[in-house]
């Protein structure tokens, strides 16, 4: 999507003259994110949902919470499973379809954000070990887009994730039995924060907005835990970062993270 | 008869009697009925309904700013911002010598261009032929484009062109507008151009708003002001 349109000379002078003086085009600081609002419980029939804007960009995320077979090689672990798409009415140029490659990508980076900053505890997710676990199904739906997808869905998931209440299962007769009434949170133990870096010329931007996005040389989406450790990441684009860019990159990330953690924290706190 | 002007959905009664069903509107019988959303205004012998919102449809002899997006050997191919492509044939900007082995598009235009551009010819069936050979039409070299809904361009252009004049003085910008709803505003200063911009973008806004004129020029002067 984002790959075939073509941004106007014009603007791609703007932005990098603006650059050249440390500033952008939308007036933000060069590590500044856009506003960001998070609406929970934007689905009243899912387990947990969450509608995030960042500037103009609005990601919708559903989460589905039912009993599931586990994995073969991970029988005492529950599955956590995210997804994305992209509707026809959030650009002009996305297609109906299967899903293109950098869609994919968006469903595999936030997933991995999630995934690998072991937010959800999934080994208490399990029914009954090798036969039956409980899997969180995180879908994401892209209504308006305007840059940084990877950010708004993260963030999106994380919040549906937060807020989601679970319902219990017991082993009755070999089968899954639902237990009416006893729904509780998911176990949550920490909150990844994902913050995407676009390179424009030797200038690195926070949350690039669509135009930004359009004329990027390289892009870098780091996800870091409550702790502050990084444990996920993922470079994309046709230029490269060198040693100091990516260890800025990390910090900015870190930093900007933090921030961004706070608001996560007051959707939990609220949703609670 | 009732001529005032009144906002129609689609399947709105407009009118009925003798009257020329003019754009957006289709006779059914004796009645007149609006296709789109939109004001509806009674003329003599004709009715026709002004859209609130739509695409873009190339009418010959339209001053347009479109954007390079591809080029063939033969041909550059316009964002026009409409349905259809607006389509620039290389002998337009080479000249009738113009040779595809040895003439290089891209040494004129390349993509991401804009173009200042008037429709040559269009009548639906193929993409609109559009020109740049006659003056004022071309590449545009600096400016900032500014994107409004087609159809607020008729009243950002104002009644003889007295919104757009407002707005040129106050600002000292020069604006080029495409009927397509593209609009490049260049300036000295980046003051004015950035209040040239805020204004344009009220006008898409406010553009249903009567006195828009006066609610213009004051935001242009309590600007200048602060």
């Amino acid at each position: 999507m984002a790959s075939h349109t073509v941004i106007d000379e014009l603007k791609r002078t703007q932005i990098l003259e603006l650059l050249e003086q440390g500033k952008r085009v939308d007036g933000r600081a060069l590590d500044e994110p856009r506003e960001i609002t998070i609406e929970t419980n934007a689905i009243p029939k899912a387990n947990g949902s969450a509608r995030v804007h960042i500037g103009d960009t609005e990601v919708i995320c559903g989460v589905k919470i039912q009993p599931d077979r586990p994995f073969p090689d991970t029988g005492d672990k529950g599955l956590f499973i995210c997804t994305a798409e992209l509707l026809p009415l959030s650009h002009p140029t996305v297609e109906t379809g299967p899903p293109q490659p950098h869609v994919i990508e968006l469903a595999r980076v936030v997933d991995r954000g999630i995934r690998e900053s072991h937010m959800i505890d999934v080994s208490q997710l399990v029914i009954k070990k090798d036969k039956s676990v409980i899997g969180v199904f995180a879908d994401n739906v892209v209504v308006d887009y305007d840059g940084n997808l990877f950010d708004a869905c993260s963030y999106a998931a994380t919040a549906a994730l937060l807020t989601s209440k679970t319902p219990k299962w017991d082993w009755v007769d070999d089968k899954p039995t639902l237990v009416e009434g006893e729904d509780s949170q998911l176990p949550i133990s920490t909150i990844p924060v994902s913050v995407t870096m676009g390179k424009i010329g030797n200038h690195i931007v926070v949350d690039p907005n669509g135009d930004e996005w359009d004329i990027m040389d390289a892009r870098v989406t780091i996800t870091t835990d409550s702790d502050g450790n990084i444990c996920a990441l993922q470079k994309g684009g046709f230029d490269g970062f060198t040693q100091d860019e990516i260890i800025q990159c990390g910090e900015t990330s870190v930093r900007v993270g933090a921030k961004i953690r706070e608001k996560l924290k007051a959707v939990q706190q609220g949703g609670q | 008869m009732d001529n005032k002007r009144k906002y129609v959905i689609p399947g709105d009664l407009v009118t009925t009697g003798p009257f020329r069903p003019e754009q957006n509107v289709i006779l059914e019988g004796n009645k007149i009925i609006s296709t789109t959303i939109g004001i509806s205004e009674i003329y003599d012998d004709s009715v026709k309904v002004i859209p609130l919102t739509g695409k873009y449809l190339p009418k010959i002899d339209d001053l347009v700013i479109g954007k390079v997006i591809s080029h063939t050997s033969l041909s550059w191919e316009l964002d026009i911002n409409s349905c259809y492509v607006g389509f620039l044939p290389a002998q337009d900007v080479f000249g009738r010598d113009f040779s595809a082995h040895a003439d290089e598009l891209t040494s004129k235009l390349k993509v991401g261009d804009l173009v200042a551009a008037r429709i040559a010819n269009f009548d639906r069936t193929r993409d609109p032929l559009v020109t740049i050979s006659d003056r004022d039409l071309g590449k545009i070299d600096s400016g900032a484009l500014v994107k409004i809904s087609p159809s607020k361009v008729p009243r950002l252009i104002g009644k003889r062109g007295t919104m757009i004049q407002t707005i040129e003085m106050a600002t000292n910008a020069a604006i080029t507008i495409g009927q397509n709803g593209w609009v490049v505003v260049s300036c000295e200063s980046p003051e004015g151009l950035l209040k040239a911009k805020k204004a344009i973008q009220m006008v898409n806004e406010k553009a249903h708003v009567a006195n828009l004129t006066d609610q213009v020029k004051e935001m242009l002067e309590s600007k200048g002001e602060s």
